[in-house]
């Protein structure tokens, strides 16, 4: 090897060392500040948190064509793109489009925020467009059409090794 | 240049299996409708993430609602953006450093995929909340496809392992500090929370009741928690040691397993990361570099038969920069007849099995051996014995360049299903048959044969010692005659012989059987050769074992070797062999010693060079005539042992070099 490249190599190695020590050292700063992350820095917490008995237990009943949909019909994923959409949806509208979130933003960078506002909020329309739009998506998913929906939010309580149901109100209605 | 770089076998490997990977998730997608143009979105999330509210900001999801179409181009893109990668990672796969440096690297298309497979990844969980946590190895092992600098390929892929052991060891972490592993209820809490709508429901199916099961029973559940803490924790061991990656890849199956069955996550997309876990880093940062591959090390695992192995360790010692041979004690001082093995291979370091110490250990330390200290080459020169350790070793040993010394052709194709060895033999068999494409054989008509078997192997004759000249024995009579071998009926036709001497009773001539005769049948035949000893014929014979010194001094005295072989013979397994063309006997490498000719029965098949030396005989009165035609013409036997000579000069190092490194070559 001649002798100018040996301090060459090192250097690159030099660098190329403190890239994956810098990585490393964000990914913890992330983890240690754990109620937010920065892709491609996210959390590995695999249900670290400690989790309180819980007061009542939310489940999102969907009854098509008269038939409530049972997971264990469902393969895994499928059943998470039955049950996702409507968590999201859900949160969207009891955050009202996450306020606090674009507050948030709003607070830290008032100057890019009031630039690019627009851009952060869904469509007004959404509340009304949903319950179609999941219709669709959910027909598409079952693989058949759908004549009647029925979305209930569920409650319920767990007592005695037993859910009891505490409530259910109709959410999206389609018929 | 010995071998292919390591670097282009190991970006080979994981070229394959992390496309299988990305294509495998993208076909996950469109089978659960979760493609982005079938999911078709009309609102996006927010999830806390700092890159996601960027994407968010710059308006390009908002732009995606309003114009569904970009959902299938971003779809699209996604499965034909990796095609120029691929195509060119297949198409200009380098065979060695020089094709490295001469090809030029373009790293658009592994930049392009990287940039893409982030932004598709971010919206994902945008629109349909994938979810990062099981992609981003996906992800940041795409960066190697930015680069063609083996240092920084290996690099990434060490930081992909030390991000692999990250997940499991953070994970085991938090689960510490949040204290929710001293919570006794926390599974139990867990398994109702995340399985509300299985449980809310009939709850008939065995899953659903063992959940409910485990929710009633908070300490068993519990205990399941923090065993998966453990196991987490325990991929700490990683970031100490590389000894111990093959336990992580199982311990991290496991943890995917029970993921799924306990917890119904689908987590297996992290398995990619037991990549950077199974393949074996060189040695230096650079393979121009010593002591990375492209400077390799072979190890010689020898067992059985010692004498076929000075060739090799010429060859090794000439070839690699490190040779180690694994052989037994006995083996180790009977591997040559002139001085000590170390100063005949001064390069070469020898692991000897003791008496004390069984072969499975033994074969244990050989593949500990050779992971730990990242040997390139493996060269069997024996397998008789423990096929389906080999076969199951060399499975999970990592890239290690094996090749085989074929001792018997059809023995390696026989199958046999008659007791549990003959069952495993088989399987072994036809696992190394996949797992080996380069052997070896002392006869080129193995070779041949061999071939025609095993399509698509590489075959090459090498002989088993190289020819070390001249040494004339004593023109002084007797007539000395040498038959090398063990003393065996069922391999050599010794009645041919006696009946042979019965005809030149009258010449005296010393015959001396070089093997142990101390076996019943070697006491049986030894007897029959007493019987016609008289004034002329003189017989000695050896009991015991005849160390390598006496056996080549023997022998290089003789005046005439004789193989009195029965051409068709059963193999130790019993499958038919034939000498000369599915098997060979020691005669060519017992040969090889002096120049001198040998006696074979007719049928005997010999590679050209060795033709000089061999006199085939169709019965004793024939062998009695060529006997005594060297014995009553010594101008022409002289003049035959120099043409012997300088056709057995063929016989050197030099010319097997090629055979060796094609034996060698990936």
């Amino acid at each position: 090897m001649p002798d100018d490249r040996k301090p060459m190599n090192s250097r690159i190695k030099k660098r190329h060392f403190a890239f994956v020590a810098a990585f490393f050292l964000i990914q913890i700063a992330i983890d240690l500040a754990h109620s937010v992350t920065a892709f491609p820095f996210v959390h590995y917490g695999m249900f670290s948190e400690s989790f309180p008995a819980p007061d009542s237990l939310l489940r999102y009943e969907v009854i098509v064509n008269g038939k409530t949909l049972d997971p264990a019909d469902f393969r895994i994923y499928r059943w998470d793109m039955i049950q996702g959409p409507l968590a999201a949806f859900d949160k969207q509208v009891q955050t009202a489009d996450f306020a606090f979130d674009k507050e948030k933003f709003r607070a830290a960078l008032p100057g890019i925020y009031s630039r690019i506002s627009a851009n952060l909020d869904n469509s007004p329309a959404l509340a009304a467009n949903f319950p179609e739009w999941y219709r669709n998506y959910l027909s598409s998913l079952l693989r058949r059409p759908i004549r009647t929906l029925l979305v209930n939010r569920a409650r319920y309580r767990f007592e005695d090794n037993r859910f009891i149901l505490m409530n259910s109100t109709p959410w999206i209605d389609r018929e | 240049m010995i071998t292919r770089t390591y670097y282009t076998r190991d970006r080979s490997f994981l070229l394959a299996i992390y496309f299988l990977f990305y294509y495998a998730v993208l076909l996950g997608f469109f089978i659960d409708d979760r493609l982005l143009s079938q999911y078709h979105p009309i609102f996006f999330n927010y999830n806390r993430d700092l890159t996601e509210l960027s994407l968010i900001a710059t308006g390009i999801p908002r732009y995606m609602i309003a114009h569904p179409a970009c959902f299938a181009v971003a779809d699209i893109l996604a499965f034909l953006l990796p095609l120029p990668l691929i195509f060119r990672e297949v198409r200009h796969k380098p065979q060695d450093i020089q094709d490295i440096q001469d090809i030029r690297f373009f790293p658009w298309p592994g930049i392009a995929f990287f940039c893409y497979l982030s932004l598709y990844l971010l919206l994902d969980d945008i629109f349909w909340q994938i979810h990062h946590e099981p992609f981003i190895l996906l992800l940041l092992l795409a960066l190697v496809w930015t680069t063609d600098q083996t240092d920084r390929f290996y690099l990434i892929l060490k930081a992909c392992r030390f991000y692999f052991l990250y997940i499991f060891v953070s994970a085991a972490i938090w689960k510490i500090a949040r204290g929710s592993i001293f919570n006794g209820e926390e599974m139990s809490r867990i398994l109702l929370l995340h399985h509300t709508d299985l449980l809310t429901g009939d709850c008939t199916s065995l899953t659903c009741r063992t959940y409910s099961w485990l929710i009633a029973h908070p300490a068993i559940s519990q205990a399941l928690y923090i065993a998966g803490a453990m196991l987490e924790a325990s991929f700490i061991l990683g970031f100490f040691t590389r000894r111990r990656d093959r336990l992580l890849i199982a311990l991290a199956i496991l943890f995917v397993i029970a993921d799924l069955l306990v917890m119904r996550i689908p987590y297996w997309t992290v398995l990619l990361g037991v990549v950077p876990l199974w393949i074996r880093y060189p040695a230096g940062p650079d393979p121009r570099w010593p002591g990375s591959p492209d400077h390799p090390k072979i190890v010689l695992y020898e067992t059985t038969h010692h004498e076929n192995l000075p060739a090799l360790l010429d060859l090794s010692e000439a070839q690699f920069e490190q040779v180690t041979v694994f052989l037994k004690e006995h083996s180790y001082h009977n591997l040559c007849g002139d001085g000590s093995p170390e100063q005949r291979w001064p390069q070469t370091d020898f692991f000897i099995q003791t008496a004390d110490c069984p072969n499975r250990r033994f074969i244990r330390q050989l593949f500990r051996f050779i992971r730990r200290h990242g040997y390139t080459h493996l060269h069997l020169c024996t397998l008789d014995n423990n096929l389906l350790i080999f076969s199951l070793r060399l499975a999970s040993i990592g890239p290690l360049h094996v090749s085989l010394t074929v001792h018997e052709v059809n023995e390696y194709f026989f199958r046999s299903f008659h007791t549990l060895r003959d069952w495993t033999e088989t399987i072994a068999k036809r696992l190394l048959r996949g797992q080996i494409r380069h052997y070896h054989f002392f006869l080129p008509a193995m070779a041949d044969q061999f071939q025609q078997r095993l399509p698509g192997s590489i075959t090459v004759f090498i002989p088993s010692r190289f020819y070390s000249g001249h040494r004339m024995a004593s023109q002084a009579p007797p007539f000395r005659i040498v038959v090398p071998g063990s003393v065996d009926p069922n391999r050599r036709n010794y009645a041919e012989v006696i009946q042979t001497l019965s005809l030149i009773r009258t010449i005296p001539i010393e015959l001396i059987l070089l093997g142990n005769a101390a076996t019943d049948a070697g006491a049986t035949i030894d007897a029959a050769f007493q019987s016609i000893a008289n004034d002329q014929i003189a017989i000695r014979t050896f009991k015991g074992y005849i160390p390598e010194t006496t056996y080549e001094q023997v022998l290089t005295s003789a005046h005439l070797i004789w193989s009195p072989l029965n051409i068709h013979k059963k193999s130790s397994r019993n499958s038919p062999e034939t000498y000369g063309l599915t098997t060979a006997s020691g005669l060519t490498a017992d040969l090889l010693l002096n120049n001198i000719p040998a006696l074979v029965p007719a049928g005997f098949i010999a590679p050209g060079p060795f033709q000089p030396a061999i006199y085939p005989y169709r019965s004793p009165e024939e062998a009695a005539e060529i006997i005594r035609r060297f014995i009553e013409d010594p101008v022409a036997y002289t003049a035959l042992r120099e043409t012997i000579h300088q056709a057995f000069s063929y016989f050197s190092k030099e010319n097997f070099s090629p055979a060796f490194a094609e034996l060698t070559r990936d």
